[in-house]
Formats: C-alpha cells, structure tokens, sequence
C-alpha cells in the first residue's frame, strides 16, 4: 500500500530550486592597500586589467595607501564613508606576516566580517606566491559551496566576474567526513537500512545541486549570457577537492562565502580556504 | 432454510452488534480491524459448531474428494482477489512516476492560482479515487496540496483544501465498479456490470463534484488572485515543480501509463470479453499486477511486504462473521427489521435506506454494513436496476462524509491536517462536514428517485 510519506517526499523532491540570473553591477570599487602612491598606481592599473570584466566608463575607482589609515577602526571608518561595492585587498596590509601562510592579517579578518560589501583578495604583491595566470585575467572562475542549491547571489557573482566566452564552475563538496558519521551512527540502528540509507542520502545529497546547475545552465542559455558553465558536484573533504579543482582547470578566481549570520567569524571551510589559498584571487561574498 | 432456535439467533445478533462497535471503537482499542474481525469470527464459528450451524463438507473437486473447512465457502474469494490485485497493481504502479507526474503538471497548469488550484486538485481527487481507491488518491492529493500551499506561501488555505479534497474522495469512490469495496461487494451482488455502473454513477459523481468544490471555495475564501504581481510570482512558484523528477525510466512511465489505460478497459470489458467473463475481475486485476510486477522481479517481496495485509485479513474474518451470522439466521431477522422500510417502495423506501445507510457508515465501517445490506438485499432477489442497491451504495459511500472515522480517506485527511499542525477535532470536522454531507445526501436522493428509478 501506498504511505502518505512516500507521496510527500516524491512531490518535495520534485520542486526545484529556480535560478534567475542578475548581474552585479560594481558602481564603485575600493582598492585598499599599504603601498606608496607610485606603487598604487601600477597595483591598480593590473587590477583594473584583470577585472575587465566589470570595468567601464561608469565604474568610479577609489583607493586608499599606506598614510590614509593607521588602524582597522580608521579603514572601516572609510569603507563607511566611501561606500564601494567592491573591495580589492590583501592579506597582512601594514605587516610582515605574509611572509608565513597562517593567517590573513587584522585589516583583512575585519573587512570580511565587519562589512557587507565582497572582498576581492588577491595575492600579497611581495609574497610572489602568484600563480602565472592568476590576475591576468578571470576566464575560468569557479565558485565553491557546500550548499548550492538556490545560492544565486553565489551564481550570480562568479557569472559576473566571469570574462565573456570564460567558464564558470559552479562547485558543490559535499563533506564526507559529516556523511560518514551520520552512516555509521545509522549503521548501528536496526529499524535503519544501512545499504539503502547510504544509496539514497548520496544519490538526494548531489541530486539537489546537480538539478540547480542544470537550472542555472537553461537560465544563462536563456539569457543569452557569454558564459560556458561547468559542474563539479562530488563528495570529499572539501580543502583537498577544492585544490585539486583549482589546479586541474587553472582556475583564476574562486568565489566564495565567508559571512555566517552573526557575523561573528567566517563560516565552515571559508577561512581555511582563505588562509591556504594564496596563488589565485578570492572574491569572499 | 434449517431452523435455529431465537436464542441463538439473538446471541448471534448480540455479536454482530458487539463487532461494529468495537470497529466503531478501533483507535481507542488500539486494535486493528484484522485482529477485532479475526477475535470475532473465532468465536462465532466456535459457537456455530457448539449449536450445529454448520458443518464441514467434503466437496469433489477434479474427482478428488476434499474435506473443505466451513470459513473457505463463506468468504467472497472474487471481492478478495480484486482489492489485492488492485492494490498490488496500484502500489507498483505509482512508482512508474504517472500519478506524480499528473499531479505536478495540473499544479503547474493551475498557475499557482488558489481557485483553479482547487479546482485541479478536486477534480483530480474525483478522477484518482475512481481509478485508484480513495484512501491511495488522498494520500496523492493530500501530500501534494501541502507541498504545493507551502510552496505558494498559502498554508493559511490548506485546511479547506483537505476537507474538500477529503470529501471527494467519497464522491469519487462512486464513479466506478471498483473505486470503492461498498461498490465491489454491492455490485457484485446485484450483478451490475461495470460499464453500467459507470455510465449509472457518472452523472451524479459529477454534479456532486462541482457542488462540492462550489461549497468549499465559498466556505473556505479560496479564490483567485486578482493583482498581476501575485499571479506572476504565484506562477514562477510552481514553474519549480519537476514533473520529470519522479520518472526513474522513460520507458517504465510509457509501460506504467499504457497498463493503467489497459487495466481500465479490461476492467470495463470483463462481462463481455469471451474466457476473461469466466475468470471474473479479480483474475484481471492479479494478472494485472502480475505483469507490472515483472518490472520488479527480483524485489517483488518488498510490495508484498508493503501490502495493507489488515485489510486484507479484516475483509476475510468480516466474510466468515457475515457467513455465521446467515447460519443464524441474523441477517433474516435485520432483512426482517429492514421489510417496513424496503415496503415503502421504490421511491420512499429507497430514500430512507439511503440516509440510514449513511448514518450507519457515518459512524462504523462501511464494509460490514454494505456486505450485510448486499446480503440481505441479496436473499430477496432484487432485480440489478433496483433503486434499493443503489441506495445502498449512495448511503455507504457518502456516510463516510458526515466523520473523519466515517471513512479511511477522510482519516487519512485528518491526519495531514494534524500532521501539518492544523487545528481539527472531530466535532469540528463534523460541523464543518455535515453540510457538504446534507447537500451531497439531497443531490444523491433527488437523483435516485428521478433519473436511477
């Protein structure tokens, strides 16, 4: 006989997450540095060339050097009052820390959190940790969660910052490890089928985002938007997959959340992520 | 006929009211109904033995002579074999994705818009009750419209959407030969064929349909969006819905959707198809679920494990219960009871069996009333287009609607009412059900005396 839970869970499963395609517009970036203004001038001019894609006549480019702040309080005092929408930065502004990998810097720990605008972090410009093809320009962006399903502020952002005719991975790691603990605390219930439990939750775990991408792929091919989107939707401990990914496909630019909603510290896999990934820019949203 | 002393006959009677009552009883015993038919029908053939009512026969079958125990003869094996090859059937079925899929692409024709919505989805409860059975088309409904309201950001309007949809279930449970066991067991009785059941029971099954729904937009406020802002996002809302999702295999769904086409004809062409008029509907619905179980032949024991074998073993204890009761002459005494009312005649008669029928059913099982009424009816050689079975079958379906325990599909639209956390006690579904009950009742009566008589 039919049951009622069988019924309810086929029609839940069947309504999708829809994606509507917005692109960002960026009427104002904030470059913020602790260079000179002759060292500004050159750090700008390479990052309005890798940003090309959200450049144009109507982007106003602002920035501030080493004498216009001397603490964290004064640089969200201008943040506050130059408005961007964009911030450019790096890790350890004011201090010699970028020489050691464990840490991103007071100034940047702060704007990631203390703001709600997105923090382009790209790589230190002394540390000469760069990739080759990191900020010459982002033909192959890559956005990454552990839960993409309706994230379109997430889409929408790595299709922004994605160069016409590029290719946009849109990258959901499911985390084995939680996985696993959750089969093997069902493997010691009885009523539970520990075989078929550990089929179907996978199989319902990718499935969801799987089906999002496809939305997202018939959404862009409608909108008629310049991007080839790609999908890599697995399972596996999410900082080793995201660095195999990220060295398989070259990727230029990886986009990411990091804000949890107390705003208290950066969420999940977020700030090892952003520690450890010191070749390619990180847009964190 | 043997002579029984009344005695006996009383003590019977006095077990048979004593069995209604304990089903009436069923969730506050916490027994189920198997187990209540099951204690009930040991004991009456325990005491049919002491009083000599029956006894073991030897028949010849093939030229072998077998000693046949006396509760084989006494239960309907034809009525038997159609609800477990119907619910088999359904049961593998629906995992072909056809009835989702019809469910889903109604909710996106709708458009999100409440009324059309409710209408779709009345409609659609009518239609599955009829091809399915009315507790499988309530679970359907029911679990999609509380999916879909919550979608919509409409959960405020699911509670009229339940009591309607709960309410058509009983409506629908009318359209066909099958569609319900009261019209399973009557109509087998009375020798209606499937056909003319059909065409007999359509057009009241419509017009209660849209009385019904009519009742439950007015009652319940549902109607539709009237700003294009709403009905633009009302749209978009359900254009998530995938009706493609619960498809595991495109050439399954094809196979799933040609059977349930086939399944209907065949059901429909019993009487008239040369061999299959001898084998009867219960062989077309085993054979029918036979085939669809080949689909799954080497998991075919998870449906059997799935089967609602409660129900299966409540209708055979009900049927040695009824066969004891004919020994003892009980059902001769409540046909005697039933004389001054059947001696009304057609038109007077036939609508007071109906509304005692419904209060009946409103209140127990449905099933033991029409086996018993069938029975009776039955014994006094009524004519297959006598109003009276039909009464029957208005009175035992639509009694359902007047309780939440009046029937399982309105128990199973209690229970997603609760469920969802929506308010609903049993005099409230009563206040709110009687008067769908009346005017369902009036149309029955009204169409019974003028185009059935």
């Amino acid at each position: 006989m039919t049951n009622l839970d069988q019924f309810e869970s086929a029609f839940k499963s069947s309504d999708k997450a829809i994606y509507t395609f917005n692109r960002p517009r960026f009427a104002r970036v904030l470059v913020v540095t602790d260079l000179n203004a002759t060292g500004l001038s050159g750090f700008t001019e390479q990052i309005r060339s890798y940003l090309a894609v959200i450049d144009g006549d109507q982007v106003q480019w602002d920035a501030l050097t080493a004498d216009d702040f001397q603490s964290v309080q004064e640089v969200l005092e201008q943040i506050e009052k130059r408005k961007p929408d964009l911030i450019v930065t790096y890790r350890h502004l004011k201090s010699n820390a970028w020489q050691w990998p464990y840490s991103l810097g007071e100034y940047l720990d702060v704007m990631t959190q203390a703001t709600a605008v997105p923090v382009l972090v790209v790589p230190h410009p002394d540390a000469g940790r760069a990739h080759s093809h990191s900020l010459v320009n982002t033909d192959r962006v890559m956005a990454i969660t552990d839960h993409l399903t309706g994230d379109d502020a997430l889409v929408n952002m790595a299709i922004g910052f994605t160069a016409t005719n590029g290719t946009c991975w849109l990258s959901h790691v499911e985390d084995q490890g939680i996985f696993e603990r959750y089969m093997d605390t069902i493997a010691k219930i009885p009523q539970l089928n520990t075989d078929t439990a550990r089929e179907t939750i996978a199989g319902q775990l990718l499935k969801e985002p799987t089906d999002y991408v496809a939305a997202c792929q018939a959404e862009i091919l409608a909108q008629d938007v310049p991007v080839k989107m790609e999908r890599v939707v697995v399972m596996g401990k999410r900082i080793i997959e995201y660095r195999e990914i990220i060295e398989k496909h070259k990727i230029d630019l990886l986009v990411f959340h990091t804000k949890t909603a107390d705003h208290l510290a950066m969420n999940g896999a977020a700030y090892p992520l952003a520690v450890g990934l010191r070749q390619i820019p990180l847009l964190m949203i | 006929m043997h002579s029984v002393p009344p005695y006996v006959t009383y003590l019977f009677a006095t077990l048979l009211v004593a069995m209604i009552f304990c089903l009436a009883l069923e969730e506050k015993l916490h027994a189920k109904k198997s187990v209540i038919t099951g204690a009930f029908a040991a004991v009456s053939l325990l005491l049919a033995a002491v009083f000599g009512l029956v006894h073991p026969e030897t028949v010849i079958l093939l030229g072998h002579p077998i000693r046949l125990p006396v509760y084989i003869p006494g239960v309907d094996w034809e009525v038997i074999a159609i609800i477990l090859g119907s619910s088999l059937f359904v049961d593998v079925t629906s995992k072909c994705g056809l009835f989702t899929w019809i469910a889903i692409k109604l909710t996106k024709a709708s458009g999100g818009d409440p009324l059309r919505l409710l209408i779709f989805y009345g409609v659609m409860t009518v239609v599955f009750s009829a091809v399915l059975n009315n507790v499988t088309a309530m679970i359907i409904v029911g679990s999609l419209s509380s999916v879909s309201l919550a979608k919509l950001r409409m959960t405020d309007k699911l509670l009229g959407f339940l009591l309607v949809e709960g309410l058509l279930t009983n409506v629908g449970g009318m359209l066909t030969l099958i569609s319900s066991v009261p019209n399973i067991i009557v109509g087998n009785a009375a020798g209606i064929s499937f056909v003319d059941f059909f065409l007999k029971a359509s057009p009241y099954v419509v017009v209660a349909t849209a009385v019904t729904i009519f009742m439950g937009a007015r009652l319940f406020r549902i109607t539709s969006l009237k700003e294009e802002a709403a009905k633009s996002q009302a749209a978009q809302l359900v254009a998530g819905f995938d009706e493609n999702d619960g498809i595991e295999s495109a050439g399954f769904f094809r196979f799933g959707t040609v059977m349930t086409a086939l399944f209907i004809v065949a059901m429909a062409s019993v009487s008239v198809t040369p061999f299959i008029r001898d084998l009867g509907m219960g062989y077309v619905a085993l054979a029918f679920a036979l085939i669809m179980l080949v689909r799954y032949k080497s998991t075919a024991d998870r449906f059997y494990q799935a089967m609602d074998w409660d129900l299966l073993a409540f209708f055979g204890c009900l049927f040695i219960v009824i066969n004891m009761m004919e020994h003892a002459l009980v059902l001769e005494l409540i046909g005697d009871g039933l004389k001054p009312i059947l001696g009304l005649g057609e038109t007077t008669g036939a609508g007071v069996l109906l509304f005692a029928s419904a209060i009946a059913s409103s209140v127990t099982d449905n099933i033991p009333l029409a086996t018993m009424l069938a029975k009776i009816l039955g014994t006094m050689d009524m004519a297959a287009d006598s109003p009276f079975w039909w009464a029957v079958i208005f009175g035992a379906n639509l009694g359902g609607n007047i309780t939440p325990i009046g029937s399982a599909s309105t128990l199973v639209a209690v229970t997603i009412i609760h469920k969802n956390k929506l308010p609903m006690s049993f005099a409230g579904f009563v206040k709110i059900a009687v008067p769908f009950a009346v005017v369902q009742l009036l149309l029955a009566v009204g169409y019974l005396l003028t185009i059935l008589r």
